[in-house]
């Protein structure tokens, strides 16, 4: 009973600071909007590719899987030079070189290489993984095919099989219906880059920043007041333990609710997707509790906190996706939160996980959790009485 | 409650804070329905005692029972009894007056329909009805004040301890307060008042303890704390000039206890007001003091602590 009024108070002055209402109710939307007109749907970014003579099958391949997604549009360019001038000038979101000597350095078993254009701002760091996918299928395609050949079948006709092969595999298709007029309509799948990041970035973001409350009730006199009731200090810290819960998974509910219903993101199996936010938001409720109990005046650390939340989010791949971090930096990532949270999502999301397929992430995400809020308890319960 | 003993015991509190004995023995009892005050100038130790009695603050020695509950900063039963307002306002200034008290209500451990109406109660003690639904942080001082003092009243606490509720809120508003606190402590509650204010431990408290540096200089009722001073006559001098430097030397006159100087006010205890009142006055008119007027007053709770420190109470 009295941790529920603890709860209920901690998530009663969240809802109540004003800034919050900007911030953790209409940034994060306006962000993955952003994301998603930029990037997905009618607006579908030309990406540019110059085939290098005797780029061979694997090329080929290449643009024909790039130009059937309808995630891009493909334009082909007869010269690498021409190409990065029209990406350098903005007329192409991004280019893709494919060299000459590809076929010939992978039928010698090398690591054949494509080469990867684009400006450092915009959507090209999302393009990146589109095209990164697009060769990985184009890839298996042709080892398919290759494979064919060495079993006596005509090289254009194995190529054919191969295609044929992938296209005979049953698929299912699920009709979806919906009633009603949509705000945004026919979006699926267009704001689903980038949803996955903006909920970890905000959820963590929110914690921490609000982690200044549980500080404003300590200068306040609230805390020590608290201590004065005949409530234990165990309860008090179990109060405030679940109510920074309750505001973090707030804000990682409200971002996947809103964003599934109004741009129909996918966020893969739903308890899968509940699992990863209980989890997730549990590692930022230790960490707020934790910087709620470390420091002593509350603007700075709510400052600390909003940059904390972006350092970790940044590190953890929730701006850039982690495919594109160097060995060394997928490396840090794995100490973030984060990057074990968007590892599930993309296991769930892209993959079509379910909640097995994602244990290990969360084995993770509770062992974070565990700790940060076992130390936090330790330390709150000694500031807590010092109040 | 325990039967008939005392509410509140106090004895032999202790506190150091480094080198600093803020509260150096003190001890005292309060009875069902009494009202006793804790009369002490800033930085006495009143606040100190408070925790320590409320099981806010560790001691460093000495014991509280409270309806003879032993009170420790862990023990949960003695805190049922009490109900505090500390001397800072201590509020959610994002929650309205009514979440304020529902919130304390429910670590007070009442719920439903019975802490709604005494919400609605408390809120018309305090004068705070039209304005319940409106967050704290909109409020006046005076009216954070009131709220500040509503939610110890919540849960007709046993014992009421007040740490100056009254800073800061005007003078219409500080009546209604001390009307409030007299009506409850006419209803049976026993209460515990810290003040720097004279006129408000004469008017509410049954007894008063005076306290300076830590220790008790006297208790008693008002009666019993005047006399004890015994046959003194307090001169009020209304002046202006250097009344720091002269209120020093009007101590050395023969037969003067205490002196103070105020606001274009110098006090003078002694133990005969007439035979002092024209060698004081020559020694003014020497100093360069123009003299507005003098009276000859009894003696009131600042000329006992005049008496006992040596020192004004609102210095
Ligand atoms: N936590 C603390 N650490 C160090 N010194 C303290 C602490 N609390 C109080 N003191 C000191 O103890 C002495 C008594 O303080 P206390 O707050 O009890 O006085 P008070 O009678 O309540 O005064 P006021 O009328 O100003 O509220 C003061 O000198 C104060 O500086
Ligand atoms: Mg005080």
């Amino acid at each position: 009973m009295k941790v529920l009024a603890i709860v209920a108070a901690a998530l009663r002055r969240f809802v109540r600071e004003r800034s919050n209402v900007f911030f953790v109710f209409i940034l994060p939307l306006g962000i993955i909007l952003l994301i998603g007109v930029q990037f997905g749907g009618e607006f579908r970014p030309t990406v540019g590719v110059h085939l290098a003579p005797g780029a061979g099958p694997v090329g080929t391949e290449v643009v024909r899987i790039l130009g059937a997604t309808d995630e891009v549009q493909v334009r082909a360019y007869d010269t690498e030079a021409e190409l990065v001038d029209a990406v350098e000038l903005g007329g192409l979101a991004a280019g893709v070189t494919v060299p000459g000597d590809l076929e010939a350095t992978l039928a010698a078993g090398g690591a054949g290489e494509v080469g990867f254009v684009a400006r450092p701002d915009g959507t090209g760091p999302q393009l990146a993984v589109v095209v990164q996918e697009a060769v990985a299928a184009a890839t298996d395609t042709i080892a398919a095919a290759r494979a064919a050949v060495e079993l006596g079948v005509d090289p254009a006709a194995a190529l054919e099989l191969a295609d044929s092969v992938e296209d005979a595999v049953p698929e299912i298709i699920v009709t979806t219906t919906t009633t009603g007029e949509e705000l945004f309509a026919g979006v699926e799948g267009r704001f689903d880059t980038g949803a996955a990041g903006q909920l970890v970035l905000f959820t963590f973001l929110t914690g921490l920043a609000g982690s200044a409350d549980l500080i404003q009730s300590r200068t306040l006199g609230v805390t020590r007041r608290i201590m004065g009731t005949p409530t234990s200090v165990g309860t008090i810290v179990t109060g405030e333990a679940m109510g920074r819960f309750a505001v973090v998974f707030a804000q990682a509910l409200y971002i996947l609710v809103a964003t599934l219903l109004l741009f129909r993101v996918d966020w893969g199996d739903p308890v899968a997707a509940a699992a990863i936010l209980v989890t997730f938001s549990a590692v930022g409720a230790g960490a707020a509790m934790l910087m709620g109990a470390l420091f002593r005046n509350d603007a700075q650390a709510g400052s600390v906190g909003i940059m904390a939340g972006i350092g970790l989010a940044g590190i953890g791949g929730a701006m850039l996706p982690l495919e594109l971090f160097s060995p060394t930096m997928q490396t840090v990532a794995r100490f973030t939160p984060h990057a074990w949270a968007l590892d599930a999502f993309a296991e769930t999301v892209r993959r079509d996980g379910i909640v097995v397929d994602i244990l290990p992430q969360l084995g993770v995400l509770a062992a974070f959790a565990v700790v940060l809020i076992a130390v936090a308890s330790w330390r709150m319960r000694i500031v807590v009485t010092r109040a | 409650m325990g039967g008939n003993g005392p509410v509140l015991e106090a004895v032999g509190l202790r506190k150091r804070f480094g080198d600093l004995e803020a509260v150096r023995g003190v001890g005292f009892t309060i009875d069902p329905g009494e009202t006793y005050g804790l009369l002490g100038p800033n930085g006495a130790g009143k606040t100190t005692t408070i925790s320590m009695v409320s099981g806010l603050l560790e001691k460093d020695a000495g014991e509280v029972t409270i309806a003879g509950l032993p009170v420790t900063t862990t023990a949960l039963e003695p805190k049922r009894l009490v109900g505090l307002v500390p001397q800072e306002v201590a509020i959610y200034p994002d929650l309205t007056a009514r979440e304020n008290l529902r919130f304390f209500g429910r670590l007070y451990e009442m719920t439903g329909k019975a802490l709604a109406q005494r919400i609605d109660e408390v809120l018309a003690v305090i004068g705070l009805s039209d304005r319940a639904d409106d967050r704290a942080k909109d409020f006046s001082g005076g009216m954070k004040r009131r709220l500040n003092i509503g939610i110890g009243l919540l849960h007709r606490p046993a014992l009421l301890i007040l740490d100056e509720p009254t800073v800061g809120v005007d003078p219409q508003s500080r009546n209604a307060i001390l009307e409030s606190i007299e009506e409850l402590s006419a209803e049976g509650m026993a209460v515990l008042y810290t003040t720097h204010y004279m006129e408000e431990a004469e008017r509410l408290c049954d007894r008063v303890g005076i306290i300076d540096q830590g220790e008790i200089r006297a208790e008693g009722t008002r009666r019993q704390l005047v006399e004890s001073i015994g046959e003194q006559d307090r001169l009020r001098i209304e002046a202006s000039g250097p009344l720091r430097e002269v209120s020093a030397r009007l101590g050395e006159l023969p037969g003067v206890t205490g002196t103070s100087a105020g606001d274009g006010v110098v006090e003078v205890l002694a133990d005969d007001g007439g035979a002092i009142l024209s060698p004081a006055l020559a020694l003014l008119a020497a100093a360069g003091v123009a003299v507005s007027s003098v009276t000859i007053e009894e003696p009131d709770l600042e000329a006992v602590f005049l008496h006992l420190t040596g020192k004004a109470l609102r210095d």
